[in-house]
Parts: structure tokens; sequence; C-alpha cells
């Protein structure tokens, strides 16, 4: 819902900016300000990223030394996915 | 001062050993907005792969779990590439130099690693998960 107006001051080349990214979309102005305001500080409250990590703190994940979970990632172009995880 | 975190202390915060009470401490502090940790699309990514090869136990819902704690991540650009073609780390590998690179684009002078490799980077400073004091500075808890 959007109930509440924000009057902002910005340079003539951001405005230009915004315009010409509005009419390549077909969208308003505003519609941008809003999608980049989400973007940028996100759309979730500090509710669900603390129980986020409540959840990460309740796995039980198999320990790979550094050299091992480096060794992982390097090989992630190298490797074939199991079907089974696809 | 904003920081970058490294895949390894999302994926340490998920399994037993050493690194997982100082990893999921930054994570809480971080998800409370005390901390200005931030994560990157490229070291989500790591996770990711990290996640789906199985290898390190059942991590299944990590990535997404790390996703909503960390969004909106820092985004790796056309600048993010060029800056990171012209990094001089011999140590770095690609996806390492992406990350530092990400550092440089965003002004960031600090990583969250046990990666030694980023020890050597021009104007990134490594803060070890077991480095109990730099980490508490980091987190500005006395």
């Amino acid at each position: 819902m959007l109930g509440e107006r924000l009057q902002i001051l910005v340079s003539t080349d951001q405005r230009r900016r915004l315009e010409v990214e509005a009419k390549r979309r077909g969208t308003s102005v505003g519609s941008l300000v809003r999608e980049a305001i989400d973007t940028r500080y996100g759309a979730v409250t500090e509710d669900e990223r603390t129980r986020a990590v409540a959840e990460i703190a309740a796995m039980r994940g198999t320990f790979l030394d550094l050299d091992a979970l480096e060794h992982l990632v390097d090989e992630e172009r190298l490797a074939v996915v199991p079907q089974s995880r696809r | 001062m904003t920081f970058l975190v490294d895949a390894n202390v999302v994926i340490y915060s998920a399994i037993e050993s050493p690194y997982r009470a100082p990893c999921l401490e930054l994570l809480s502090a971080i998800a409370r907005g005390r901390a200005p940790g931030r994560l990157s699309t490229a070291i989500l990514e790591e996770v990711w792969h990290v996640e789906r090869s199985g290898r390190a136990g059942d991590l299944t819902g990590l990535t997404s779990r790390a996703y909503t704690a960390f969004t909106p991540l820092l985004p790796v650009t056309d600048t993010t590439f060029s800056m990171a073609l012209s990094l001089d780390a011999p140590a770095l590998g690609t996806n390492d130099r992406l990350h530092a690179a990400v550092c440089h684009e965003h002004s960031i002078d600090s990583i969250v690693t046990a990666d030694a490799d980023f020890d050597g980077v021009s104007g990134l400073r490594r803060v070890d998960p077991l480095d109990e004091p730099a980490l508490r500075t980091l987190l500005g808890v006395s």
C-alpha cells in the first residue's frame, strides 16, 4: 500500500536518467524510485533476518577444512551436479 | 565501517567447528543491524554450490537463509569485473579477485574470512573469524 509521500531533490542528470529508464520500461519514475529503495535497502524485516540466522544455527553440516572447502569451490566449474540435486 | 563476509563464514556458521560460534555471532549481529556486513552475489553463489554439492553434509536451505539475512547483496558489475582484471593480487584466484574488487568498488576495507590468501591484497584488511579481538573491534564490542 502506498500511503507515504516522499519529496526529494535530485540533479537534472538523475531526473533525466530516471525519465529515460521509465520510458524504456513503460513505467513511472515513482515506480523506479520504489524499486531502487527495495533493491538497495531490502524488503526483509529484522525478525525475518534473525529467524534466518537462527535456522542456520540449527543446521548440522559436515566439517570440511578450509583447503577442502576452497577446492570444492574451485572445482565448481568442472563439476557435474548430481541429477538428484538439480 | 562496512565489511564483506566471505563464503566460508556463512558455511562455517552451519557446521560444527571452532569457527562456528564466532561466525554465528557475526551473522547474528548483521541480521540485527548491529554490524554493517555485506555479501556479494558471487560469494553467495559459492555458498550455493557447496550446499548443492552435498559434500559438506545436509546444508539444505543455507543459501536462501543467508540471502534473507543479507539482502540486498552487493552486485558484481561490469566495473567490478574491470577492477578484478587489473587487481595486483597474485595469490588470489578468479572468484576471490571478484570479491576483492567488490570491496574496492564499494570502498570496503575489511573482509571477514578464514582464507589467508586475502592477507596480501592491497587496501584490504583480512579479519579471521577466530581472531576474537579483531572481530570484536569490527563489531564495535569492547
